[in-house]
């Protein structure tokens, strides 16, 4: 995505001189330890629960067995405190408006029946997934890996709303806002801008989540899907969509959701990039869903490891298991790929031989040939965005 | 971990939403420590976020705490004093620093 770069009068100094330079801290694995919060939210089954205004729920480790995340286990990030709830849906309408011929106003019901439908797979990840992986610690909630969920969605082309509004002359730029406001006017917008060529015909707003309403902690009544994307930008309960011809201003996407741009998209605290770039894509990654950690097997007993893999649309060529630290990798035998943006369900059937603590890791491979580094591999940002490490989940062998 | 979510279910409100479906959302009391300055964080910080946000954050150093008071100001445009952004600096560090300044 081509976006004003924030530091673009910063001076133009070589990323290599960070290179792989020493850093202060060693990456682990993200945090594994949460407590699930007894209590739950709205069509939430109890989820890790980080706040609850904004409400900002992780999906436990076990949520990551199947290719389809439940919606009642679908992590939940919001980042303004105030989210309508007295929308009365006959009510509801979506404006578009500024550079087009006709500002129009497309309720549910329109969305619905007067555009074609269309519904795709996908996976919905937040950019600061994992974040607690990163040493020293970054600011940012401390996720540990369930900031991510992958459903079906039903909805309606952004490309269609706006050829019905017409664009005009000289559009070029998409802003798209969601109802959640701040409590202070003055607090910039959870605005998305998006330039015309980004739309392309998976780009759709969705009222539809895995053949359901949208819950709605995840944007209901409507959202914006951009399949390989990371979810800042999947803006939720999607209300205004305005066409300009410069780009506006948004701290979110200017200065927040940034990582270095340099080749390892990597700096120190010492060394902080001079530019940076929004995170966009997303990269090659894999969880394993069970066992979990401090699983209890039983020795000689035949166990199915299960765990789902994704990138940002490439799709999985493979997922190795080890369970020797990373010396050796088998194959696990790859599910039904549902779509290329979606989870890729991986199993590994094995015989624990010895009792003891023992180390399964997994590690996915695109058809790129991209693969997971290890976690100790990863390279630090300031955000902590985009950390991919190869999962690894301890159990005792009884 | 223990000595930071001292979870306390407080109440379950009722929006009365004119939903299609029924919202509730759960108040929940993400205890914070209480100190001479705890009422500095009541006043500035809960407009916009509970303090799990805060506590989130693990031990950090009062440069660090110091930069997100500023970034509540500057960037959210939270209306944190001169007075209280000092306070709230101190607080941070005070209970969740890791004795370093920067």
């Amino acid at each position: 995505m081509k976006r004003r770069d924030f530091f673009k009068t910063s001076i133009v100094a070589s990323a290599t001189l960070l290179g792989n330079s020493a850093f202060a801290g060693i990456t682990e694995q993200p945090n594994d330890t949460q407590n699930i919060l007894n209590i739950s939210f709205p069509e939430k089954r109890p989820l890790i629960t980080y706040s609850d205004r904004p409400p900002l729920l992780e999906t436990p480790r076990d949520g990551f067995t199947t290719a389809i995340t439940p919606n009642n286990e679908f992590f939940v990030r919001w980042h303004m405190p105030r989210i309508p709830t007295h929308t009365d849906i006959e009510d509801f309408s979506i404006s578009v408006n500024g550079l087009v011929d006709n500002h129009i106003f497309v309720s549910l019901e329109n969305l619905k029946n007067n555009y074609e439908q269309v519904e795709l797979t996908a996976v919905l990840q937040c950019g600061g997934n994992s974040r607690s992986a990163f040493k020293p610690q970054t600011s940012g909630i401390q996720w540990g890996s369930g900031a991510m969920g992958c459903a079906s969605w039903k909805g309606v082309r952004l490309k269609d709303i706006l050829k019905k509004a017409g664009l005009k002359r000289g559009a070029k730029w998409i802003t798209l806002n969601g109802s959640d406001t701040a409590a202070f006017n003055k607090t910039p917008n959870f605005a998305r801008e998006l330039e015309l060529h980004e739309i392309k015909d998976d780009v759709i707003i969705a009222y539809e989540m895995n053949g359901e309403d949208l819950p709605f902690l995840n944007g209901y009544p409507v959202r914006l899907i951009i399949p390989g994307a990371y979810s800042d930008s999947w803006v939720k309960m999607l209300d205004n969509i305005t066409v300009t011809s410069e780009y506006q201003e948004i701290f979110f996407m200017d200065v927040a959701y940034r990582i270095p741009d340099n080749e390892c998209e990597c700096e120190t605290e010492d060394n902080p990039a001079p530019k940076s770039k929004p995170i966009t894509t997303m990269n090659v990654k894999s969880i394993i869903g069970y066992p979990t950690r401090e699983t209890l097997i039983n020795v000689n007993s035949n166990v199915v490891l299960k765990g789902v893999a994704f990138d940002s649309g490439h799709g999985i060529k493979e997922v190795l298991i080890s369970s020797d630290d990373g010396q050796t990798w088998e194959k696990s035998e790859l599910q039904k790929e549902l779509s290329l943006h979606s989870f890729r369900e991986f199993r590994y059937r094995f015989r624990p031989k010895q009792k003891g603590s023992l180390t399964l890791m997994a590690k996915a491979i695109n058809n790129l040939g991209e693969e997971q580094p290890f976690a100790h591999e990863i390279q630090w940002n300031h955000g902590g965005y985009k950390y991919n490490g190869i999962d690894s989940v301890t159990i005792e062998v009884v | 971990m223990k000595n930071i979510l001292l979870l306390l279910l407080l109440s379950l409100t009722s929006l009365n939403a004119e939903y299609t479906k029924k919202v509730q959302l759960p108040h929940i009391s993400f205890g914070i420590k209480i100190d001479k300055d705890f009422g500095v964080m009541q006043r500035n910080c809960q407009w916009c976020h509970s303090f799990g946000y805060v506590t989130n954050q693990g031990k950090q150093s009062r440069e660090f705490w110091h930069n997100i008071v500023l970034k509540m100001r500057n960037v959210y445009k939270a209306p944190i004093n001169l007075k209280d952004e000092v306070s709230a600096t101190e607080y941070l560090f005070r209970n969740y620093g890791n004795g370093k300044l920067k």
